[in-house]
C-alpha cells in the first residue's frame, strides 16, 4: 500500500480508539444535561465501570459479563448523584467533585483488596480486536439512538423540557424529579461503557489514573458539541484525532502539551461564545425543588 | 429557583463527618482485615506521636488551608472556583521560577516569591472570572477545564521556554537560601507558612464581615437580585472575588514552594485544591472555622501514611472518606446555579 495512505490509515483508526471512550462519556454528558443535570462526575463514573468490568470479567472469566456489571456499576454511581441532586437539592457540581475523588480512591483501595498490589490489577479475559471494533460502531449506533430518543420520542421531550423549565414541565404533568433522575442513571450506564472500553477493549486490566481525564475531556466535547449527541460524538472526534496526532505531531515539533490542553482550550472558547452561538440547556445545573 | 445559600448548620455537619470518618474509614478498615481501633490508632500515632510528626500535621494543614481559604472566598460570592487546585500549581511555579532566580536579600526575596506566587495564582482565578463577569460562561466549567491547562502549561514552561540553567526534569533549580522561608520548627518542613496562613484567615473573616467589599461579595453570593437592585455591580464582584480566590490558592503554591520544596515541582500538590473544597465545606465557609476543618483534615492527611506503613491499610481511605465528605455536604446546601449577572 502507498505508505502515505498507509499512514493516513493509522491516524484515521487510532482516531476513533482514541474517541470511542470520549463519544461514550460525552453521550452520558448530554443525557444528563439535556435533563438538567450537570455530571461532573462523568470521569468518576468512567473509573466505576472500568473497574467494576475488570473485576468481574476476572471472577466470572466473561467480559460481557464484566462489561455489564461495569455498565450497572456506571448507573449506580450515577444514581447516587441522581437522588443527591433531584431528591437532596445538592449542589450537583460539588457532589460531582467529590464523587470524582471517592470513585478514584475506591477503585484503588479496591486494587489492594483483591489484587493485592497498588497500582493495577492483573490481566483478566478481555473482548479483543472484534469487540474491540464492536464497541466503537456501538458508540456511533449511541448516539444517533439517543438523537432519535431526544427528538423523536415523548420521553426525550420530557427530559428536554425538564432541562429548560422543570416547573413549566410539572405544570404540564411530567415528574421533573423522576425524569432527571432516569436521565442521569442512564446517563452513567452509557458513560460506563467508556470506562469499560478502556479496561476491557483496548487494554485488559484496571489501573490507577487509566481514564487519565477523560471524563473532563468529555465535559468539554458536550459543551463544544453543544448539548446534542451529534455534536458532542463530532467533537469527541475532534479531540480523538488530535489525540491520534499527537506524536507524529510531536515529533513535527508541537508541544505535547499544547495538543493536550486543546480539547480544553476549545471548551473555554465555546464557553465564553466565541465560537458562534452556545446556549445550555436554560435549567442545567439549576436544582428543582417542589414548591 | 432557591437563590439563598443557605449554609448548613455546623454542628449537624460536623456529627455527619465524624460519622463518615469514623464509620466509613472503620468498614474499609475491616474490609482490609485490620481493626479499626489498630489503624486508627496508626493514623492518630502518625499524626501526633512526635514532635516532628505534629509539625508534619500542621504543614499539611497549612498546605489546605490556603486553597480552602481561596474557595471559601468565591463561594460565598455565589461563584464554584473548583479551580483552585490549579491556581496553587501555577502560584507555585511563578514562585519557584522566580525565586531561582532572585540575587536579593530576605526582606526583599520572600515577599517578592509570595506576590509572585498570588499574583499567577490571581490572574488563573481572574480568567474565569473575566469569562464570567464578560460571556456569562459557567465559572464551574471553565475552572474545571483550567486546572487541567494550568498543569499542562507549568510543564510546558518549566521544561521548555521557561527552563533555567540547572534545572532537572520538570523541576526549577533549587531556591537561594534568602529566598526560602524560615523554619519554624528544626527538622521539620513546618514553616512561617502556617502563621502566615492563619493571619490570612482573620484578615479574611474581618474583610468578610465587617468591610463594604466584604458585604457586597456576600450580597452577591446570598442574594444576588437584590444585591443588583442594591447596586452592587455583580460582573465586577465576580471578577474580583475569582481573582482574590486564585491569588489566596496561589499564595498558597508559593509557600509550599519556597517553606517545604525550596524548588517548584510539577506534582508539588497531591490535590490539595480538591481536599481544599472539603476543608471550605466542613468549614462552613467561615475562615475561622475552616481553621480548624484544615487541622483536622491535616490529621488524616499526615497520619494517613503511617496508617498504612503501620497497619497495612491503603492511605486511599482518606481520599475516600474526603470524597464522600464533599457529596455529604454538598448534599446540604442549597446554591444558587445561576446568577442573574
Amino acid at each position: 500500500m502507498n505508505p502515505v495512505l498507509a499512514g493516513i490509515l493509522a491516524v484515521l483508526g487510532l482516531t476513533l480508539v482514541k474517541a470511542t471512550p470520549l463519544i461514550y462519556a460525552a453521550l452520558g454528558g448530554v443525557l444528563s444535561e439535556r435533563s438538567g443535570v450537570v455530571n461532573i462526575g462523568l470521569e468518576g463514573i468512567m473509573i466505576a465501570g472500568a473497574f467494576t468490568a475488570v473485576v468481574v470479567s476476572g471472577l466470572s472469566g466473561s467480559p460481557l459479563v464484566g462489561a455489564l456489571a461495569g455498565v450497572l456499576a456506571g448507573a449506580g454511581v450515577a444514581a447516587l448523584l441522581a437522588f443527591a441532586a433531584t431528591r437532596l437539592g445538592v449542589d450537583q457540581i460539588v457532589a460531582g467533585t467529590g464523587l470524582n475523588i471517592a470513585a478514584l480512591a475506591a477503585a484503588a483501595f479496591g486494587l489492594v483488596l483483591i489484587y493485592h498490589q497498588p497500582g493495577a490489577s492483573r490481566e483478566v479475559p478481555a473482548f479483543g480486536h472484534a469487540g474491540e471494533n464492536m464497541l466503537i460502531l456501538l458508540a456511533f449506533l449511541a448516539a444517533a439512538a439517543l438523537h432519535v430518543v431526544l427528538t423523536r420520542t415523548p420521553w426525550g421531550l420530557h427530559v428536554r423540557a425538564c432541562g429548560e423549565d422543570p416547573s413549566a414541565a410539572e405544570a404540564a404533568g411530567i415528574d421533573a424529579l423522576r425524569t432527571r433522575f432516569t436521565a442521569v442513571v442512564i446517563g452513567g450506564a452509557i458513560a460506563a461503557l467508556g470506562g469499560v472500553y478502556l479496561s476491557l477493549a483496548e487494554l485488559d486490566l484496571y489501573s490507577d489514573g487509566m481514564t487519565a481525564g477523560r471524563g473532563f475531556i468529555a465535559l468539554a466535547a458536550v459543551i463544544f458539541g453543544r448539548w446534542t449527541p451529534f455534536g458532542a460524538t463530532g467533537a469527541a472526534l475532534f479531540f480523538g484525532f488530535f489525540a491520534a496526532l499527537q506524536y507524529s505531531l510531536q515529533r513535527a515539533g508541537v508541544p505535547s502539551e499544547l495538543m493536550q490542553a486543546l480539547p480544553y482550550l476549545a471548551a473555554l472558547v465555546a464557553l465564553a461564545g466565541f465560537a458562534g452561538r452556545v446556549r445550555a440547556p436554560a435549567a442545567d445545573g439549576v436544582p428543582y425543588v417542589r414548591q | 429557583m432557591p437563590y439563598a445559600f443557605v449554609r448548613g448548620r455546623a454542628f449537624r455537619d460536623i456529627v455527619i463527618v465524624l460519622v463518615l470518618v469514623f464509620g466509613v474509614g472503620s468498614i474499609a478498615m475491616l474490609l482490609a482485615h485490620v481493626s479499626p481501633l489498630v489503624a486508627f490508632g496508626a493514623l492518630f500515632d502518625g499524626a501526633f506521636g512526635t514532635r516532628e510528626e505534629v509539625a508534619e500535621t500542621l504543614v499539611q494543614a497549612t498546605n489546605l488551608l490556603f486553597p480552602a481559604l481561596g474557595i471559601a472566598v468565591a463561594f460565598r460570592a455565589g461563584l464554584f472556583n473548583i479551580g483552585a487546585e490549579g491556581q496553587l500549581i501555577l502560584g507555585g511555579f511563578a514562585a519557584g521560577w522566580l525565586g531561582a532566580q532572585l540575587p536579593l536579600p530576605w526582606y526583599l526575596a520572600i515577599p517578592m516569591v509570595l506576590v509572585a506566587g498570588a499574583l499567577a495564582g490571581g490572574v488563573w482565578g481572574a480568567i474565569p472570572g473575566f469569562l464570567r463577569a464578560r460571556f456569562g460562561a459557567n465559572e464551574v466549567i471553565a475552572t474545571l477545564m483550567l486546572n487541567v491547562v494550568a498543569v499542562l502549561l507549568a510543564t510546558y514552561l518549566v521544561n521548555g521556554p521557561l527552563a533555567l540553567p540547572g534545572s532537572g526534569a520538570s523541576e526549577t533549580p533549587s531556591l537561594p537560601h534568602a529566598a526560602q522561608l524560615p523554619d519554624l520548627v528544626a527538622d521539620s518542613r513546618l514553616t512561617w507558612a502556617f502563621p502566615i496562613a492563619l493571619g490570612l484567615a482573620f484578615v479574611l473573616r474581618w474583610m468578610l464581615q465587617r468591610t463594604v467589599f466584604g458585604y457586597e461579595l456576600r450580597a452577591a453570593g446570598d442574594a444576588p437580585e437584590a444585591a443588583k437592585r442594591a447596586g452592587i455591580d455583580l460582573r465586577r464582584t465576580a471578577f474580583v472575588a475569582m481573582a482574590l480566590s486564585g491569588a489566596i490558592a496561589g499564595l498558597g503554591g508559593a509557600t509550599i514552594v519556597a517553606g517545604e520544596l525550596h524548588r517548584f515541582n510539577t506534582g508539588l500538590s497531591p490535590g490539595y485544591g480538591f481536599i481544599a473544597i472539603a476543608v471550605a465545606l466542613v468549614g462552613n465557609l467561615d475562615p475561622l472555622w475552616i481553621i480548624v476543618a484544615s487541622l483536622a483534615f491535616g490529621v488524616l492527611q499526615s497520619g494517613g501514611i503511617a496508617m498504612q506503613a503501620e497497619a497495612g491499610v491503603p492511605r486511599d481511605v482518606v481520599a475516600l472518606v474526603t470524597g464522600l465528605v464533599i457529596i455529604a455536604l454538598a448534599g446540604r446546601r442549597v446554591v444558587a446555579a445561576r446568577r442573574s449577572t
